[in-house]
C-alpha cells in the first residue's frame, strides 16, 4: 500500500515537472475517450428513441412505396397504370382482408406566405383516413369534412413547427396562408409528433385534402400518389397485411410471378428492424473509430513514457542504489502512465459532454450521457493506462542501477 | 534477513572470497575481476586505488550489491549476498550500504531535505520521522541552513555533502564512496574528506573509498591497489593521517 502511495506522490511530481509534454499526451488520449463516450451516448440515445419514433408512425402501419424500375433495366413504359394511384388504395381497401384503413399521401416542399412570414414547408395532400392510420390528432380547430374533400375546398391544417414558422406566437386557426397564387384557410392545428424515423420533422407541414392538393398545389401528378399507407387489423396481422397488399397490387400492376414489383410494401416492424440495423452499423463504425483513436492515444502515452524512462535512467539508478526495489520503480512509472490516461479520460469526458449537449440542442440528435458512459470512460482510461504503461514501467524496473549511474 | 542478525554479526563487515567478474563485450569476454579476496573489518577506512580500467569500479559495484560477481562469494555483515534477487539486493543496499558518487547523483529539482529522505521513503519510514532524521543528517554535514535548496542552488561541495547526508541517514554499517572528490577542487575535496574521516573515527562507520588519486588515498588506514582485475597490493597503516594535516603540508610545500 505504501508502495502505491509513494508511487502516486512521485508520479504527480514528475508529471507536474513536464507540464507541456504531459498536456500534449493527455490531449492525444482525450480524443479517444471523447469518441468512446460519444459512441456510448449515441448508442443509448438511439436504443431509447428508435422505439419511440417507430411508434410515432402510427399503429401497425404498412407502407406502400412507389419503386420506379429504372434500376432493373429496360422495361416498357407503364403508361396509365404506372406508379401508385387512388385506385390502388381503393382496391386494397376492397380486397385486402387484413387491412382496416387505407390512406393516400402526396407531399411537396414549397414556399408558403402569411401576413407574418414567408417560409418553406412541406405541403401534404391526403384524405381523412390518414388521421386514424398515422395517429395524428388535432390540438385546436377541426378536420375538413367529406363535403370539403369533394369540393376541393381550400382549407388546411397546420403542424406546430410550421405554425411557429409562419405565424409566430399568433393563433393560426381562421387565418389564411398563401401557396402559389391561392389562399387557403387554416381550420385546425395538429398535435406535435416529433421526428419521423427518417429524421424529418413531422410537425413542419400543412395538410389538405388530396383533391385540393392536386387541383391547386401540384396539378401535374394526375391520379398518382407518393405513398399508400394502410393499417393492419392488429399488430399480429401486419405480416398478413403486407402479403395481402402485395398480392392485390401485383395483380393490378400485372407483375408476373417471380418478377420484381414496381412498388415496395413495408411494415412498421420491418422499419424497426431496418433502423436498428442502421444504428448497429453506425455504432460499430463509430466504435471502431473510437477504438482506433484510443489505440493511437495509448501508443502516445506509451511513447512518452518510454522517452521519460530513458531520460530518467539516472534517477531510476539513484533510486535503486538507495534501496528502491524494481517493483517500486515499476509502480512509480505505471502510476505516471495511469495518471496521464486518467486526466485524458476526465477531460475527454467533459469534451464529450459538451459535444453531446451541443448536438442534442443544435441538431436534435437523441443522445444520452448516463452512468454507462461514465463507467466506460473511467474503465477504458484505467485499462489503457495500465496496458500501455506496463511496457515502459517494466523497462524502468529492469534498469541496471550500475549502468544508469555510470557517468553522464 | 533481519536487523537482529546484522547486529549480532561479529564477523568482518566485508568478506570477498575468490571473486571473479566477467563481462561479455561482443564476442570477447572481459575478465574485470579475478581471484579477489578482500576482508574489511568494521571501522576501517579503506581506499581502493587503481588506474582506470583496472577493475576498481567493478569491485565497487560488487561491494555495493549493484552487480553480482560471476564466481565467488560475498558476505556482508555476515550475510551471504552473492546470489540474491534484485529485490533482495535492493533491500541490502537500503539497509546496509550508503552510497556517495562522483557525480553526486542527487535528484534534480528536489530539495536537499527530500533527497536525504529518499532512502527512508523506500524503507517505509513515516513522514515526520523521515523529516527528523534527514534534518539531523544534514546537520552532521553542516547543511542545516540549506535544507530547502535544490541541487542547482548548491555548490559542488554542498551537493556532495547532501549526498553524504543521504548515505548516512539510514545509519548503514558500510559507506561506499566512488571518487567522491572527482568533480571537486582541492580545497573542497579536503573539506569532503574531512567529513568522511570524521564519520569513520567518531561514528565508527566503515568506509570504502574508490579513487585514482594517491593524495586522496593517503587519508585512509589501508590502501588496496587493483591492477588488471587483481588485488596487487594491500597495505595497512598503523595510524592514519588527518586530512587537516595534509592541508598543512600542502600549504607549506
Amino acid at each position: 500500500m505504501t508502495r502505491w502511495i509513494t508511487a502516486l506522490r512521485l508520479g504527480a511530481l514528475a508529471l507536474s515537472r513536464a507540464r507541456l509534454r504531459s498536456a500534449l499526451t493527455v490531449l492525444g488520449f482525450l480524443v479517444g475517450i471523447a469518441s468512446v463516450v460519444i459512441v456510448v451516448a449515441l448508442g443509448q440515445g438511439a436504443s431509447g428513441s428508435i422505439g419511440g419514433r417507430i411508434e410515432s408512425l402510427g399503429s401497425n402501419v404498412v407502407y406502400v412505396f412507389d419503386q420506379p424500375q429504372a434500376l432493373s433495366g429496360a422495361r416498357k413504359a407503364r403508361g396509365a397504370t404506372g406508379g401508385l394511384r387512388d385506385a390502388d388504395a381503393e382496391a386494397i381497401r376492397r380486397e385486402a382482408g387484413s387491412v382496416s384503413d387505407v390512406t393516400v399521401y402526396s407531399s411537396m416542399d414549397t414556399r408558403v406566405t402569411t401576413s407574418f412570414a414567408n417560409a418553406r414547408t412541406s405541403v401534404v395532400g391526403t384524405d381523412l383516413f390518414y388521421f386514424p392510420v398515422r395517429g395524428f390528432e388535432l390540438s385546436a380547430g377541426r378536420l375538413w369534412t367529406r363535403a370539403e374533400e369533394r369540393a376541393k375546398a381550400r382549407v388546411c391544417l397546420i403542424g406546430p413547427s410550421a405554425a411557429v414558422k409562419l405565424f409566430g406566437s399568433a393563433d393560426p386557426v381562421g387565418r389564411s396562408v398563401r401557396i402559389g397564387r391561392h389562399p387557403y384557410t387554416v381550420i385546425g392545428t395538429l398535435v406535435g409528433k416529433g421526428q419521423s424515423p427518417f429524421g424529418q420533422d413531422q410537425d413542419d407541414r400543412l395538410m389538405m385534402p388530396i383533391g385540393t392538393w392536386r387541383a391547386h398545389v401540384s396539378p401535374t401528378l394526375g391520379g398518382r400518389v407518393h405513398l399508400i399507407m394502410a393499417s393492419a387489423r392488429g399488430f399480429e396481422r401486419a405480416d398478413a397485411a403486407v402479403h395481402d397488399i402485395e398480392s392485390v397490387l401485383r395483380q393490378r400492376h400485372r407483375v408476373p410471378d417471380g418478377a420484381e414489383a414496381d412498388f415496395v410494401v413495408r411494415s412498421q416492424e420491418q422499419f424497426r428492424e431496418m433502423q436498428e440495423r442502421i444504428v448497429r452499423v453506425l455504432a460499430l463504425l463509430l466504435l471502431s473509430v473510437a477504438a482506433i483513436s484510443l489505440f493511437v492515444g495509448g501508443v502516445g502515452v506509451m511513447n512518452i513514457m518510454l522517452v521519460t524512462v530513458t531520460e530518467r535512467r539516472r534517477e531510476i539508478g539513484i533510486r535503486m542504489a538507495l534501496g528502491a526495489e524494481p517493483r517500486d520503480i515499476q509502480a512509480q512509472f505505471l502510476v505516471e502512465a495511469v495518471a496521464l490516461t486518467a486526466m485524458g479520460g476526465a477531460l475527454g469526458f467533459l469534451v464529450a459532454l459538451g459535444l453531446v449537449t451541443a448536438l442534442k440542442r443544435g441538431l436534435g440528435w437523441s443522445m444520452e450521457i448516463g452512468l454507462p458512459a461514465v463507467l466506460v470512460a473511467g474503465g477504458t482510461s484505467l485499462l489503457v493506462g495500465i496496458l500501455f504503461g506496463f511496457l515502459p514501467a517494466r523497462r524502468a524496473a529492469l534498469v541496471e542501477p550500475m549502468e544508469a549511474l555510470r557517468h553522464e | 534477513m533481519e536487523d537482529g542478525t546484522i547486529e549480532q554479526a561479529s564477523a568482518p563487515l566485508v568478506e570477498l572470497s575468490d571473486i571473479e567478474k566477467n563481462y561479455e563485450s561482443g564476442p570477447d569476454v572481459v575478465r574485470a575481476l579475478r581471484d579477489v579476496n578482500l576482508t574489511i573489518r568494521r571501522g576501517e577506512l579503506v581506499a581502493i586505488v587503481g588506474a582506470s580500467g583496472s577493475g576498481k569500479s567493478t569491485l565497487m559495484n560488487v561491494l555495493g550489491c549493484l552487480d553480482r560477481p560471476t564466481r565467488g562469494t560475498y558476505r556482508l555483515a555476515g550475510i551471504d549476498v552473492t546470489r540474491r534477487s534484485s529485490d533482495e539486493r535492493a533491500l541490502v543496499r537500503n539497509r546496509l550500504i550508503g552510497f556517495v558518487f562522483q557525480g553526486f547523483n542527487l535528484l534534480a529539482r528536489t530539495s536537499a531535505l527530500e533527497n536525504v529522505e529518499l532512502p527512508l521513503v523506500y524503507r517505509g519510514v513515516s513522514r515526520t520521522e523521515r523529516r527528523r532524521r534527514a534534518e539531523r543528517a544534514l546537520g552532521q554535514v553542516g547543511l542545516s541552513e540549506r535544507t530547502g535548496h535544490t541541487p542547482s542552488q548548491l555548490s559542488g561541495g554542498q551537493q556532495q555533502r547532501v549526498a553524504i547526508a543521504r548515505a548516512l541517514v539510514t545509519e548503514p554499517p558500510l559507506l561506499l564512496a566512488d571518487e567522491p572528490t572527482g568533480n571537486l577542487d582541492t580545497r573542497t575535496s579536503i573539506e569532503i574528506l574531512a567529513i568522511l574521516q570524521r564519520l569513520v573515527f567518531e561514528q565508527g562507520i566503515t568506509l570504502a573509498l574508490v579513487t585514482h588519486e594517491p593524495d586522496i588515498a593517503e587519508c585512509a588506514t589501508r590502501i588496496v591497489t587493483v591492477r588488471d582485475g587483481r588485488i596487487s597490493e594491500d597495505v595497512e597503516y598503523r595510524s592514519i593521517r588527518d586530512v587537516r594535516s595534509t592541508e598543512g603540508t600542502r600549504a607549506s610545500a
